[in-house]
């Protein structure tokens, strides 16, 4: 047979096949000046202005909503709708509303403001701050830019409360169903599960912003895809960087890399049972950890110890006697265990979950670590949903979690230690310290620093010595972009999900 | 033959009905709450009452069998439901992502074709040659490498190194035809590099057979070209177990392109179906399997209906 006609057919059909990938045709792509194209790690299942539904919605939320009080690119607290705030006795707080515009083009009132508390708190509400917002006795609305917050308890954290991105206010002519907000950026289009494409506001109440003249921002869920998209120039700004990246891109010329230690892993207990009952048994697994390698296996180098409570070190509230309260000591682990009764090692279950790498990776790490001071874990690593259930129920003797507390205030923590809670899989389960309950009451209702300071110390000092929670690493969480974005911040210890606020102030060149 | 079909019809709704319902308790029967999940985001403790509120609103705390008979009516009248993530209509959402998924898969069999039929004919004729044995290495190694290697080297060498295409993502056929076919042909190639290997191998034995027959052997003596003999005696006879091989391949990658949306950031129903479990998103879990095993049986409903027109027998068997 004489093959050559098929042979030419073969080959210039595959040429041709083999070409088609490359069908590239530009444009779309990032690197429009003025405009920013944002890789976000998910899509926001829901953009409810009130309810948690992760931090990609809260990012979202941010550019289209915005609270009473907010926090400035260095993490302090700063005035939003509100231009002041003072105390009235210790059970109140007077706001002063500046001259602001909901995206309706409506004033943004003390009315509004009423409004936004109400529904927070209604009966049927699924806010975030419900309970909080339910804790208050009454508003008064003395005229337009002046609204008064009285509590049923004194609150002195209320302003911090009130710059959560879970506390936006609502316009209360906002159409059923929708909610008008008054951030720099107004949502113009968006494709479920794939992008949201943002327009900035003309009537934003800080003069010249925002800078950008339009947002589009698209979910990648995967990590790697979302640093390639980067790095190809798909994108010009991606969240949670993923830490085996960070070094490459913080290489890269074309590219910048903010990163802060805001995030962390800890462990949680099952105090409703022995062994973890015991509080010589939860400080014996503190010091058995080595955090440093912890830091190196799970996170790439990229975080640091944590051995006290989560607070930043850069908070006034930072007690730096602390820093080494669960340093790493096997003796004193075998010790401890010893004098629980378990000279002889104990056995018990590790929960954490398969989904995500750096729980996995966190789990393994410290099962061995235990391993080596007679604490022989076995891992549990359902699915996320499933941890989540089974940490809810306390179906588990240890658990490994990570999260970012709610603010750089030692009360941001609360919802970590505080046993008289309802049980939580991001808490100890059914492990109550009344005295640490009692002091974080005493924080909240203290409106003097240095008071304060003092009453977080002694919760401090009594949380290394009973655990209710035992902290493993600082993650960083980092935001990479090109060189040519500029005013964006990642915001610095627990605020860095709230960076989103920058982009009100961020350009591309 | 009426008869026949209506039979197959019956029997085809009874097995939809039996996946719907055991998805149904599947999924209801797995750890995870979808209000507590909602809420939870972020790793973030939800309060309790909210989360009560949200389980009643969705209507989570009815009797499972309430929740069974409250799904199947909506399924008689063709309701889907809503998210319970968002309340977004799930048939909207399905009718969005099912014919990106058709595309994908669809584009993915053309491509596989236009490679591995050609190759799998020149491979044949050179049967034991030099180009068999290289066609041959390369088809055991590309069904051997998974769908997320190829797809993760595509990305990093082609997107990433040498940017000559973007690295992921959608742009609907409307808005931008150019770039639509662009960003679809990274991971239809993805997937048409193992499914290419597949119809490179059956085309290859397939024509190998065909060669050996008498009808070819007497083409061949009769001193025809062999292009025309390829083109007249062996390909129509070669192709037939092709087609059903990619067929039954295609089918099964409606649900299965799952890492390959992943890798590609391409908005499919397999990646829809991903994070509704992760959700617990019953209603649109539910839609998703039912819309999947629909077409399946749908297809078969449609191969048996074929057989019986080519072989009477099966009408009576």
């Amino acid at each position: 047979m004489g093959p050559t006609t098929s042979r030419r057919a073969v080959l210039a059909g595959s040429a041709a096949a083999a070409m088609l990938p490359f069908l590239r045709i530009p444009g779309a792509r990032a690197g429009t000046p003025g405009e920013l194209t944002f890789g976000l790690s998910s899509f926001p299942p829901s953009i409810q202005p009130w309810a948690n539904t992760g931090t990609a919605a809260a990012t979202v939320k941010l550019m289209i909503y915005r609270g009473l009080t907010s926090y400035a690119p260095d993490g302090a607290l700063r005035g939003e709708l509100a231009e002041s705030w003072q105390p009235i006795g210790t059970q109140g707080w007077e706001f002063k509303l500046r001259d602001a515009r909901f995206q309706n083009g409506e004033k943004v009132t003390s009315a509004d403001v009423k409004w936004t508390i109400e529904q927070i708190a209604a009966e049927r509400s699924t806010a975030y701050f419900r309970a909080e917002m339910q804790g208050v006795e009454r508003i008064e609305t003395p005229d337009d830019r002046t609204v008064r917050i009285f509590l049923k308890a004194p609150v002195a954290t209320l302003p911090i409360m009130m710059a959560s991105y879970h506390l936006p206010i609502i316009s209360r002519n906002s159409p059923r169903g929708s909610f008008v907000g008054a951030g720099p950026f107004t949502i113009k289009a968006q494709e479920r599960g794939v992008s949201i494409e943002l327009e900035p506001f003309a009537g934003f109440f800080r003069p010249g912003l925002p800078k950008l003249k339009r947002i589009r921002a698209i979910a990648y869920a995967d990590e790697n895809l979302r640093v390639a998209a980067l790095r190809s120039g798909d994108v010009d700004l991606i969240e949670y960087v993923p830490w085996q990246s960070m070094d490459a891109i913080a290489a890269d010329p074309a590219l910048k890399l903010d990163t802060v230690d805001g995030a962390f892993m800890f462990l949680v207990f099952n105090g409703t049972r022995a062994p973890f009952n015991d509080h010589r048994v939860r400080r014996a697994v503190a010091h058995a950890i080595k955090r440093d390698e912890l830091v190196r296996a799970a996170f790439f180098g990229r975080g640091s110890a944590l051995m006290q409570l989560p607070v930043a070190e850069s908070s006034p509230f930072y007690n730096a006697e602390f820093k080494e309260g669960w340093k790493y000591d096997p003796d004193l682990s075998k010790r401890l265990l010893a004098e629980a009764g378990h000279a002889g090692g104990i056995s018990c279950s590790l929960l954490s979950t398969a989904q995500y790498g750096m729980h996995k990776d966190t789990a393994e790490v410290v099962q061995q670590h235990l391993a080596a001071v007679g604490i022989r874990a076995e891992l549990n690593l359902p699915d996320w949903a499933t941890r989540v259930a089974i940490g809810n129920r306390g179906q588990y003797d240890l658990a490994v979690m990570g999260t970012a507390a709610d603010s750089n205030d030692p009360d941001g923590i609360a919802n970590f230690i505080d046993g008289s809670l309802s049980p939580s899989y991001v808490r100890s389960f059914g492990l109550k310290i009344d005295r640490i309950t009692e002091l974080l009451a005493a924080g909240r209702a203290e409106f003097d620093q240095a008071k304060r300071r003092d009453i977080y110390r002694e919760m401090e000092r009594i949380a290394i010595e009973q655990a209710p929670m035992v902290g493993l690493t600082w993650r960083s969480q980092g935001y990479a972009m090109r060189r040519q974005v500029t005013g964006f911040t990642n915001l610095p210890g627990a605020l860095t999900f709230y960076s989103g606020l920058t982009f009100e102030t961020t350009d591309v060149a | 033959m009426l008869a026949f079909a209506a039979r197959r019809l019956l029997v085809s709704l009874g097995l939809v009905w039996v996946v719907a319902s055991l998805v149904f308790l599947v999924i209801h029967l797995i750890p995870g709450d979808p209000a507590e999940l909602l809420l939870s985001q972020g790793g973030i403790a939800p309060d309790p009452a909210a989360v009560e509120e949200l389980r009643e609103r969705l209507g989570l705390n009815e009797p499972l069998w309430t929740q069974y008979l409250t799904y199947m009516g909506g399924l008689l009248r063709g309701d889907f439901g809503l998210s319970l993530q968002d309340e977004h209509p799930i048939a909207e959402e399905i009718a969005l992502r099912l014919p990106r998924t058709l595309e994908l898969v669809g584009m993915a069999g053309l491509l596989s074709v236009i490679f591995g039929v050609p190759l799998g004919i020149a491979a044949a004729m050179r049967a034991g040659g030099a180009l068999d044995r290289i066609l041959s290495a390369w088809a055991g190694f590309a069904l051997s490498v998974p769908v997320f290697v190829v797809g993760t080297l595509a990305v990093l060498v082609l997107a990433q190194q040498l940017k000559l295409v973007s690295a992921g993502g959608y742009v609907p056929l409307a808005r931008d035809p150019g770039r639509h076919l662009a960003l679809l042909m990274m991971p239809a190639a993805t997937i048409a590099v193992g499914l290419g290997a597949v119809v490179f191998r059956v085309m290859r034995s397939s024509v190998l057979e065909v060669l050996e027959r008498e009808h070819v052997r007497a083409a061949q003596a009769r001193g025809l070209a062999p292009a025309a003999i390829i083109r007249r005696h062996v390909l129509r006879n070669a192709l037939t177990p092709v087609v059903t091989v990619v067929a039954l391949h295609l089918g099964s990658l409606l649900g299965g392109t799952v890492l390959v949306e992943f890798v590609f950031n391409w908005p499919g129903l397999s990646g829809y179906l991903v994070r509704a479990v992760e959700a617990r998103d019953y209603p649109e879990v539910l839609g998703i399997v039912l819309v999947i095993s629909t077409l399946f049986v749908l297809l078969n409903f449609l191969v048996d209906l074929l057989y019986a027109v080519i072989d009477p027998r099966v009408r009576h068997g």
